[in-house]
């Protein structure tokens, strides 16, 4: 497939405001989405994600900021002209049209002649193998094929950038891993930006260049997947990714770019820091699930250890090439430790037993705002 | 599953001899009236059915006793026509209309379907005071039409913000995406796929113009509707002549009816295929 459209497709958001009346959905946003990226906007229901795609797209107004496509400010334009293309999240297939001409529908529209525009449908159909298919309605088409042929309709507008709102939430799980493998793929082929709004981590880990985590209209943190995930910005980004534990505690001293915490149940904690913090410092800091050691607690414990947390065992959920073990811990939301499975069974620990989790002092990441008991980041925002 | 679970509750023999005697009431008295339209010479109004013709048929459409059928017939036909016309066209219209909510959408809503609940001779005594009161003659294409309305537009409301209601935005918001007006959205997206349902405010505007007596009663002036003409009729003429009118309409509104359903599932067809 040839690039589509050599214009760039770098989008950038300058004091992006939008409301609702009083509800206010986006909260002065500045993003830059760079030409030919794929660029995942993650977050709860509610936390803004999808009034910003639409706002790409010319389905919203903002209330006050810009928008810019390539070069062109183009708040106030049509999605045509704006050179966007979005798939909506139920697809929006026209249901009294065939595939055929649902696909032909932006040519019709631009007046294009018959004969022309079921050629150019046709080749598109090709593209994303349902040329076959093209005689049908859409009812009678199962949910991927729906979706590829929303993709067909949207990539015929030859856009420089391609919005998905929430393209995979309609599938079944073996579909949604599939899809998200093409459209990956298509992506690399196509060269151009494509914005996919999502509420499902892992979605947005396998496929994004760019990660956006957003909050109640605000971004946290907009980075590479494997940044979001390794070294969230916040307590909020570490539990909305799920794969952190996070803690906090106030600085006793530093040594050799070593601090040294103590936590509020006396737990002394050691971050191998690359910061500089000063005696006194409260400080929230993140470690993943899975860089936490167990034990079971020894029965007559000596002084206690240094980045080793005590509680007991919640439940223990079996996750294949992992055991998940959450530990109820005073003092702390939830604490989780992912154990290989090879070695839980080793020595298997069960609900209700008193355990001791452990980490290295490098696997502790600080995280740039103290953690406020933050809610659970499904809650309704 | 063993045959006696499958045994039919007694509540089903209850309901189905229900569902009997209400099929019964709804088409007994319309077949007798089928079979006595075809009554012979013997002219007799009652059972049995004797030397069967269509003679009654006949003395409808040349009216030497009867009163002036072929007339009414020729002024309720089109009355239906026009009032199905303009229902389906203010209720579209207003449909679109109250899809964007707007201050007062509520009340006026309310206004427009409560004319649903005031009897239909009162309103016609009222059209009639009215135009009297405005100097208007009463007409059939003008106070009666008026009349229709108002009693076919709060079904054709009813119905259509049913539809729109539940029609997705997305739908015109994908044509807005691929480049299409409004106009454009309208006419080759939102129109086609309620289709259907104007094919139903179309027949609701039909049939219901087409049957009304309380509304006409008043309002028609000195020359009757077919509904009229009938309950004249059934005062002074003592023929199966009444028989073959009733056949003839009912055959009527039934065309009209296999039409609107024929359409819409040849739709619906064409849509799955």
């Amino acid at each position: 497939m040839q690039a589509l459209n050599s214009e760039s497709g770098e989008i950038r958001l300058v004091n992006l405001t939008k409301k609702f009346g009083e509800t206010v959905a986006v909260k002065d946003i500045n993003l830059t989405i760079p030409h030919g990226s794929y660029c995942c906007l993650l977050g709860p229901s509610g936390c803004g994600k999808t009034t910003i795609l639409r706002m790409i797209a010319g389905h919203e107004t903002p209330s006050s900021g810009e928008i810019f496509i390539g070069e062109n400010m183009v708040v106030g334009l049509p999605p045509v002209q704006r050179g966007t293309a979005m798939m909506f999240q139920s697809y929006a297939l026209f249901p009294h049209l065939s595939i055929r001409d649902n696909v032909a529908f932006y040519l019709k529209m631009r007046g294009v002649a018959k004969e022309e525009r079921r050629r150019q449908a046709d080749e598109m159909l090709e593209r994303v193998q349902l040329a076959h298919l093209r005689d049908r309605m859409p009812a009678q088409l199962s949910g991927g094929q729906q979706q590829r042929v929303a993709l067909a309709r949207s990539l015929i507008t030859n856009p420089r950038v391609l919005l998905l709102d929430e393209p995979l939430s309609a599938l079944d799980e073996f579909l949604r891993l599939q899809m998200r493998g093409e459209l990956k793929a298509l992506q690399n082929e196509l060269g151009i930006t494509f914005v996919h709004v999502t509420h499902t981590q892992p979605e947005a880990i396998a496929l994004a260049d760019m990660v956006v985590v957003m909050d109640n209209g605000r971004i946290d943190q907009a980075a590479s997947a494997r940044e979001i995930f390794n070294t969230p910005a916040t307590p909020y980004v570490a539990r909305f990714m799920g794969a952190q534990n996070v803690m906090t505690g106030t600085v006793q001293g530093m040594s050799n770019g070593v601090a040294f915490l103590k936590g509020a149940q006396g737990v002394s904690f050691e971050i191998a820091g690359k910061r500089d913090l000063k005696a006194g410092d409260t400080v929230s800091f993140a470690v993943r699930r899975d860089r936490i050691a167990t034990h079971r607690r020894a029965k007559a414990s000596g002084p206690q250890p240094v980045n080793a947390i005590v509680g007991r065992i919640d439940a223990i959920e079996y996750q294949g090439n992992f055991v998940k073990v959450s530990i109820d811990v005073p003092g702390l939301d939830s604490f989780v430790a992912n154990v290989p499975d090879a070695e839980y069974f080793v020595e298997p620990i069960k609900p209700g037993d008193e355990v001791t989790a452990s980490w290295n002092r490098e696997q502790a990441h600080v995280l740039d705002e103290v953690d406020t008991g933050s809610s659970d980041p499904y809650a309704a925002s | 599953m063993p045959s006696s679970l499958e045994r039919r509750p007694w509540t089903f023999y209850v309901l189905a001899t229900l569902m009997a005697l209400f099929v019964l009431f709804l088409y007994g008295p319309m077949i007798s009236v089928l079979i006595l339209s075809f009554q012979g010479t013997s002219a007799s109004l009652s059972f049995p059915l004797r030397d069967p013709s269509l003679i009654w048929f006949d003395e409808l459409f040349n009216p030497t006793r009867v009163g002036d059928v072929p007339g009414a017939f020729s002024r309720s036909l089109p009355l239906a026509v026009i009032v199905m016309v303009l229902t389906v066209l203010i209720s579209v219209t207003a449909g679109f209309g109250f899809r964007r909510r707007f201050g007062g959408a509520g009340a006026l809503f309310y206004m427009a379907i409560s004319s649903l609940i005031i009897p239909g001779l009162v309103l016609s005594i009222g059209i009639l005071v009215t135009a009297q009161f405005l100097g208007i003659s009463a007409s059939w294409y003008g106070t009666a039409l008026g009349a229709h309305l108002t009693w076919t537009l709060p079904f054709g409301l009813l119905i259509m913000f049913a539809i729109l209601g539940r029609l997705s935005p997305s739908y015109e918001e994908a044509a807005f995406d691929l480049g299409a007006s409004r106009w454009q959205s309208i006419k080759d997206v939102v129109v086609p796929i309620v289709f259907p349902g104007m094919i139903a405010v179309a027949l609701f505007g039909f049939t219901l113009s087409y049957d009304e007596f309380p509304r006409s009663w008043l309002t028609v002036g000195t020359k009757n509707t077919l509904p009229l003409e009938i309950w004249t009729m059934t005062t002074n003429v003592t023929s199966p002549a009444l028989y073959a009118l009733g056949t003839t309409t009912t055959v009527i509104s039934f065309l009209v009816i296999a039409l609107a359903l024929g359409s819409i599932i040849l739709i619906q067809r064409r849509r799955s295929k």
